[in-house]
């Protein structure tokens, strides 16, 4: 990438946002921070970053209503970052917008790789729209063709569980929620039955990963649901 | 004493005034008559009347038999006191004594007496029937007088076996109006007690639906204060047609009033004194977590502290292994710092009772990779040796809180093994209803009177300073594990230590088939 990609940083604590100005801009990105909800929202129409990193406990408004109007404009990614670590304020703001979630404390690495994630995620999406063809790691699925193969040879799905990778891959890199996989996947009506989405996951994973005990293509979100990753 | 009651109500029930006035009344009763017993003393005449027209076609033309009739009048006094009492005995007595002489003694139809010997007879027969008629009467008197003060004690013991053993006030005040209403034949009857503080008011209205309907407005017919030590309680109001209350049953009501304040005066104290033992409680676990807390977060802090103004001073000149080794220390502690912190959380949410775990079916393999993610740091030096399968069959549990339970297990076995040593992490389904888990290490095995203890909060085996934690997580666990309706203990193995815990595999009864299905397709 020629320019520097630009992020937003949104969040109350001038602690947290002069050690993210300092690592982030030393990793080569453009960084903006704010400290309320409507002064983000505000810079974010002003100079649109590629990214927006953002706190749920904000002084003026509450995070996920921040997700919920950028959502109205805008797909920039949106990675949530926040001491609440509990499932359902996970799930509230996976579900109202933000693309992945980090519970503070956190280590730097993880932040950077899911920075990384979800730029290329929305280069991608932007890019050609909607690729047919998704490719991650020696797995190569086509969308339009309904065909999965891994290593060159093809693998057997059944139905349910192409529409289950598909829905993952076509969103890779962000995080989805079960309820939203199953409401998807399955039906809106079933978005309880996680029994089924652990079933399918399982079968997935013997079928696509190396080690289906250490999963690499899609990964766990401890407690809120499941992650497609292209590579790494 | 009844000005005062009335006081009292009038200050602090803020009553109507109706109320107040029935009150009144009753400081000066005005008794009706309804109750005079004149009929019994005309029943004693008829009586008389009646024996004397038996006894005059016995008489004989001779008629000297005084002593005979005499004795046969002496029924109709023994009779006459037996049923009406005293008076009308009494009353009798004199009639009979005008019968004789009027009608048997010659000159017959006269009051006169020629004979000395009659004269005595009519005497002696006077004195007679008036004493056996008082000594009748009074023995009578006082058998009912004990039937009442036996019914009395009856319906008391009653009360009182129904007060026994309620610890609830609604309960109490219930049973009182229940008890007045049978004991006191009563129409309607109102138990009223008032709020007080955090207790709610109570108040209970029961009806004798076979009694004549009370009109919603009519004034009580006796009013009970329920008083108390430290002041007015509430009132017992009692509604009842057809006759007041004797003296004997205002003072029974009183009685009654009395133990139903006894009975509420010991709930209250109950309650007061569980209140006290749970502040007590609460307070004794705030004060060994806070000097507990106070050591845990000073050392990783102290640590962290260290390292960074180490790393800033401009004195020393770090080489690049120096720097690692003090920066992995730093975050080493930061993590400690961030486990201490979601222990204290969980370990006041599971005091509270509020841990309710939010259940969906979940796999333990991720469960366990996901706890081994956030255990890295910790697990460094050891080896950890993993065997849950993926295809075992999913359990309805909460996954943060079993990952936390997996962290602190993890981080415990780690803590008291020796470096270099393996933990392993087994799980296997007992049968149809449960998972087992087995945590195991190879660290030195722990006292056997230790073994429950290990799950008390604040235990330790070892002295405090020697090894880092709160001592709260293995409560923690504990709390966690019960909660899901499984249990946990630690056992000794021949070359090591393990702990182990069970997790249902059925939720409300139901457990997945989906499993068998598509594994089966």
């Amino acid at each position: 990438m020629t320019t520097q990609p630009h992020i937003l940083v949104i969040d109350d604590e001038a602690q947290i946002l002069r050690a993210l100005r300092t690592i982030l801009t030393a990793k080569q990105f453009k960084v903006s921070v704010a400290s309320r909800g409507e002064e983000g929202l505000a810079l974010a129409v002003a100079e649109q970053p590629d990214l927006v990193i953002l706190d749920l406990s904000l002084p003026d408004m509450d995070g996920v209503e921040v997700c919920v109007r950028l959502r109205e404009w805008t797909q920039v990614p949106i990675i949530v970052l926040s001491v609440r670590d509990s499932e359902r304020d996970k799930v509230i703001a996976l579900d109202k917008g933000a693309d992945d979630y980090l519970t503070k404390p956190f280590g730097i690495d993880e932040l950077l790789a899911r920075i990384r994630v979800a730029l290329r995620h929305s280069a991608q999406s932007l890019g050609s729209q909607k690729s047919q063809v998704i490719t991650a790691g020696s797995v190569i699925i086509d969308l339009a063709l309904h065909t999965v193969s891994r290593e060159g040879e093809e693998v057997k799905l059944t139905a349910t569980e192409f529409k289950l990778l598909a829905y993952l891959a076509a969103n890779a890199g962000r995080v989805l929620t079960n309820q939203s996989i199953l409401s998807h996947v399955w039906d809106p009506a079933e978005a309880d039955r996680v029994e089924y989405l652990r079933v399918y996951i399982r079968q997935l994973r013997k079928k696509l990963e190396d080690d289906p005990d250490h999963p690499c293509l899609i990964r766990n979100e401890p407690g809120i649901g499941y992650r497609f990753m292209l590579d790494e | 004493m009844r000005e005062q009651i009335c006081l009292s109500t009038h200050r602090r029930l803020k009553v109507s005034p109706e109320v107040i006035i029935i009150l009144m009344m009753r400081i000066k009763p005005v008794r009706r008559l309804r109750g005079f017993p004149g009929d019994k003393y005309l029943l004693a005449i008829l009586v008389t009347a009646l024996f004397t027209a038996l006894f005059v076609p016995l008489r004989t033309r001779g008629g000297q038999d005084h002593t005979i009739l005499s004795l046969m009048y002496l029924l109709p006094v023994v009779i006459s006191s037996v049923l009406w009492g005293l008076g009308p005995g009494a009353l009798v007595a004199v009639l009979s004594f005008l019968a004789i002489n009027y009608f048997f003694v010659p000159p017959y139809y006269t009051l006169l007496v020629h004979s000395t010997q009659d004269v005595l007879i009519l005497v002696v027969f006077l004195v007679i029937s008036i004493t056996i008629g008082q000594l009748v009467g009074r023995v009578s008197k006082s058998l009912s007088e004990t039937s009442a003060r036996e019914r009395d004690a009856i319906h008391l013991y009653e009360l009182i076996m129904h007060l026994a053993g309620l610890h609830n006030e609604q309960e109490i005040v219930s049973a009182l109006a229940e008890q007045t209403l049978i004991a006191f034949h009563a129409g309607r009857v109102d138990v009223l007690v008032e709020a007080q503080g955090s207790t709610p008011a109570q108040h209970v209205r029961l009806e004798d639906h076979a009694a004549p309907d009370q009109p919603e407005e009519s004034l009580p017919s006796y009013i009970a204060p329920l008083q108390f030590t430290r002041g007015f309680l509430g009132e017992i109001k009692l509604w009842r047609d057809g006759s007041e209350l004797s003296p004997a049953e205002e003072r029974l009501l009183h009685t009654f009033a009395s133990q139903g304040v006894l009975a509420l005066e010991r709930v209250r104290l109950s309650q007061a004194a569980s209140r006290a033992r749970i502040l007590e409680e609460s307070d004794r676990f705030k004060t060994s977590l806070l000097s507990s807390v106070s050591h845990e977060l000073r050392t990783p802090l102290s640590t962290i502290k260290a390292a960074v103004t180490s790393l800033r001073s401009g004195t020393v000149e770090w080489d690049t292994a120096a720097k690692a080794d003090l920066l992995a220390a730093v975050e080493e502690e930061t993590d400690h710092l961030d486990q201490l912190v979601g222990n204290l959380l969980n370990m006041s949410r599971i005091e509270a009772g509020a841990l309710n775990p939010e259940r969906r079916w979940n796999s333990l393999a991720e469960i366990v990779s996901s706890a081994l993610e956030r255990s890295r740091q910790l697990t460094e030096k050891h080896t950890i040796d993993v065997d849950v399968s993926g295809d075992l069959p999913l359990v309805p549990v909460d996954y943060s809180q079993i990952e936390q339970v997996f962290i602190n297990l993890i981080s415990n076995s780690v803590k008291y093994s020796p470096e270099g040593t393996t933990v392993t992490i087994r799980a296997e389904p007992v049968d149809d209803s449960e998972l087992q888990v087995t945590v195991q290490n190879q660290g030195p095995s722990v006292a056997e009177e230790h073994l429950e203890r290990i799950f008390d909060k604040f235990h330790r085996v070892t002295a405090a300073d020697r090894v880092t934690g709160s001592g709260l997580g293995l409560s923690i666990c504990k709390g966690i594990i019960e909660a899901h309706g499984g249990k946990i203990w630690a056992e000794n193995l021949e070359k090591g230590f393990a702990f182990r815990f069970t997790l249902p595999r059925a939720w409300e009864g139901f457990t997945p088939d989906i499993q068998q299905e598509i594994t089966g397709e």
